[in-house]
């Protein structure tokens, strides 16, 4: 190591540490048994699995599986349906031309800057009445919320899949077309192989997301079965600070090791898709 | 596996297309009929707006691109550009606590809470029953022991003999009355809400529970020709005031609840720029919302920037550095939020058990403030040093080299060439993460809540418009839909220029 490198290092590593902080206060919480974060070292004392057996065993009042269940029901449909119907879309505007296009591209691109959260009072209301109507798509049921959470993605995901799908080559198409094929088929056989990468990090950012999503998950789910990992944490942590703390950083830890290595096995892909947007301009 | 739907042409494909569409038809018509059921004439406007459009789109032969379309359409429709239109609607009414039926609804709870006991309290023991098809009640009065036999249709007085009492001096039965099973009086909550003995005029018998009942005298009546509510005990008459509220004609200062939503202009805009009392936290809010958001990206873009600099240069450790700063990106952004908070907890917190201090972040406004940007960073720097080292590796070794050649020394080059393209190239990006922090509701609502918040008040020092919006419509004391719309409203017209400004910028619009 150069002595020039010094300095670069010492920011490195101040923001390793910045970086790790959280990251090690949650392990170290999750293992020691005595309930409080604050030890006031940074070795724990009573290192013990009984955060996580508490975990398995309560079902009561703190479902925990229960509410990774929802969470991971609702983001893996959300993150299938969205780049599904948003492909189907995305393709419609990449390769056809038709009246209406460029005005609904430049209303998509609008669309897809506003969280579909923003109108939460009105989606309030709304899926109130729907509730009198269809109870298992309305207020309260985690249907309803997929719903939501759907019509939210499509501006984004259809956006998104817009800009990958241009970079195809046109050539591919015509050759297929040449031989016979229909548009139809073109999308079926040509285009969904070829974007299957791009689909997959599309589908698992959609998962990241609805994963994360707080506001509209509060809102609609009120019955603590119902809740998903993020609100029922919340709420969990929230309710009794001291006491809960232990339990809350093992559920944590639960929930975030998947993600995480999901998310470093694919780094390359998503980075790719990130940058995209930016290397085009 | 897409070989064999490539030949699923003709005949077997279109037999496959009418059964799916018929299973869709199928489904949207049950679901309309189950809304004609409830009378939701919106829901379902929705439910064949849906239904023509896909019999059309999916059998007529020239909408092929909509085809494609539709489904995604149908979606941002129902779910996002609906819920936006009756965000705008809901801004222009009065729609709050109080005010959150229809004016009809509103008149039947008017007239029902009108009901007053009479001068002497008189309540009775009650047993419920029926007499041949009527529902009925036999009377004790508590006053006079006075005994009634009660119909939906009369009220009489029963002699001495005519009824029998229990030890308790309650009488119990009466000529023709059969009381209620213990099953029908189990299920009698909605009977007993609803019965009304009319006893003399203008007063009635209503039940309270299912053995006790009051005589209740009328005072409200509402006059649908005229439109006003009078009190026949006081005489005052009350007149609709325009704003959802039945209001005393002499002093319209008095109100009568419940009111019903009305429709009432641009009142809660209005509001929002004169009314003190949501003027002051408004603005307050506003400035600090756009202050956060520009202030969160510029440090993040400023760290991300530095970050990627410098390990874009072969340094020891490359590796094990890239793979430890990412991790705040790949993990759920609520969990270390919640983490985050838990650190900063004053009493249980690590900071404070580390430092041995007693520091009481959430209580402080700059603290709070303070916290929220750090944490912020803590989640955004992987971000915009994955985007930032993109965008410093897509430019040109070309260009590096020509001005090396001319002379140029390696700060010169990163300062005068690639920091003006790295801008250019990321700045849909960064707008788009202006955007995003504008509205970023998970730190602000899992860090403080929004807190510290002095006693009394709906909007606390670090609420941003967003998690303001959802106190104000959401709330533990007055919820006022109306106004939460109208600043939801705000946010869009913010966003919305400031992204159309970025997008004619980076000239996205014009190449599509």
């Amino acid at each position: 190591m150069n002595l020039r490198a010094l300095p670069k290092h010492l920011f490195l590593w101040v923001l390793v540490i910045f970086t790790l902080f959280p990251i090690y206060i949650v392990i170290e919480s999750s293992l020691n048994n005595t309930g409080s974060l604050a030890t006031g070292t940074l070795v724990p004392h009573h290192v013990s699995l009984d955060n996580f057996k508490l975990l398995m065993h309560n079902t009561g009042s703190v479902p925990y599986f229960k509410w990774m269940t929802n969470s991971i029901i609702l983001a893996t449909a959300n993150a299938l349906v969205s780049v599904v119907v948003g492909a189907a879309s995305a393709f419609a505007f990449s390769r056809m031309r038709f009246k209406g296009r460029k005005i609904g591209l430049q209303a998509l691109l609008l669309v897809q800057v506003f969280p579909s959260f923003l109108a939460l009072a009105a989606i309030y209301v709304m899926m109130e009445k729907v509730y009198t109507v269809f109870p298992q798509i309305g207020l309260g049921s985690l249907g309803g919320l997929l719903l939501i959470y759907l019509g939210g993605s499509m501006g984004v995901n259809a956006w998104l899949l817009k800009g990958y799908i241009d970079t195809i080559p046109l050539e591919l198409d015509e050759a297929a077309r040449i031989d016979g094929a229909s548009t139809v088929q073109v999308y079926w056989i040509i285009f969904f192989p070829l974007a299957a990468p791009v689909l997959a990090v599309t589908a698992l950012l959609s998962f990241i997301g609805t994963f994360n999503e707080f506001v509209l998950a509060s809102l609609f789910l009120q019955d603590v079965n119902r809740r998903t990992v993020a609100v029922g944490l919340q709420q969990f942590v929230g309710a009794q600070f001291g006491q809960n703390w232990g339990p809350f950083a093992a559920g944590s830890l639960i929930a975030s090791i998947p993600l995480v290595i999901l998310f470093l096995s694919l780094q390359r892909f998503i980075i790719g898709g990130l940058t995209q947007g930016a290397t085009k301009g | 596996m897409f070989s064999k739907l490539a030949g699923f042409t003709g005949l077997p494909a279109q037999i496959a297309k009418i059964a799916f569409m018929a299973i869709i038809d199928a489904i949207l018509l049950t679901m309309f009929f189950s809304a004609l059921n409830k009378h939701a004439s919106t829901i379902e406007y929705v439910i064949s707006g849906v239904a023509i459009a896909a019999n059309f789109v999916y059998f007529a032969k020239f909408t092929l691109p909509f085809k494609f379309l539709l489904p995604g359409l149908v979606l941002l429709t129902v779910f996002v550009v609906v819920p936006v239109a009756y965000t705008i609607q809901m801004s222009v009414f009065n729609y709050q606590t109080g005010n959150e039926v229809s004016k009809s609804d509103a008149l039947v709870q008017l007239l029902n809470n009108g009901l007053q006991p009479d001068a002497s309290n008189t309540s009775y023991d009650m047993v419920l029953g029926h007499e041949g098809s009527l529902y009925a009640a036999v009377l004790t009065s508590q006053i006079d022991k006075s005994v009634l036999l009660a119909t939906t249709q009369s009220t009489v007085l029963l002699k001495a003999g005519q009824y029998t009492l229990d030890p308790h001096g309650v009488a119990k039965s009466a000529p023709g009355f059969v009381p209620l099973t213990i099953t029908e009086a189990a299920n009698a909550d909605s009977l007993i809400s609803n019965l009304k003995f009319p006893f003399t005029h203008g007063s009635f018998i209503a039940p309270q529970g299912l053995d006790v009942a009051s005589l209740l005298t009328q005072t409200l009546s509402y006059d649908a020709k005229t439109g006003i509510l009078t009190n026949s005990a006081t005489g005052v008459k009350y007149v609709d005031n325009g704003n959802g509220n039945f209001a005393n004609q002499a002093n319209k200062s008095q109100l009568l609840e419940p009111g019903w939503k009305s429709f009432n202009g641009f009142s809660n805009y209005t509001h929002l720029l004169t009314d003190p009392a949501v003027r002051g936290p408004f603005i307050g809010v506003f400035i600090w919302t756009t202050a956060f958001a520009l202030f969160s990206v510029g440090i993040m873009f400023i760290v991300g920037l530095l970050l990627a600099i410098v390990l874009n240069r072969k340094i020891a450790l490359r590796r094990f550095y890239r793979s430890v700063l990412i991790l705040p990106y790949a993990i759920p952004s609520f969990m270390s939020i919640l983490v985050w908070n838990g650190i900063f907890n004053r009493q249980y917190g690590a900071f404070n058990a580390l430092f041995h201090t007693h520091i009481d972040f959430y209580n402080s406004v700059w603290l709070s403030r303070g916290i929220i940007i750090l944490v912020n960073l803590w989640l955004g720097f992987p971000y915009f040093y994955l985007i930032s080292s993109g965008a410093l590796q897509s430019i040109p070794s070309e260009l590096e080299e020509a001005a090396a050649i001319d002379g140029a020394t390696p700060q010169q080059i990163l300062r005068r060439i690639k920091l003006p393209l790295i801008l250019q190239i990321l700045s849909p990006l960064l707008i788009a993460s202006f955007a995003f922090n504008f509205n970023n509701f998970n730190i602000v609502y899992l860090l403080t809540n929004g807190g510290p918040t002095d006693l009394g008040k709906t909007a606390g020092a670090t609420d941003i418009l967003i998690t303001y919006t959802y106190k104000t419509a959401f709330g533990s004391n007055n919820q006022n839909l109306g106004l939460a719309c109208a600043i939801s409203v705000v946010i869009f017209f913010v966003v919305g220029t400031v992204s159309l400004w970025g997008l004619r910028r980076s000239k996205v619009l014009e190449s599509m």
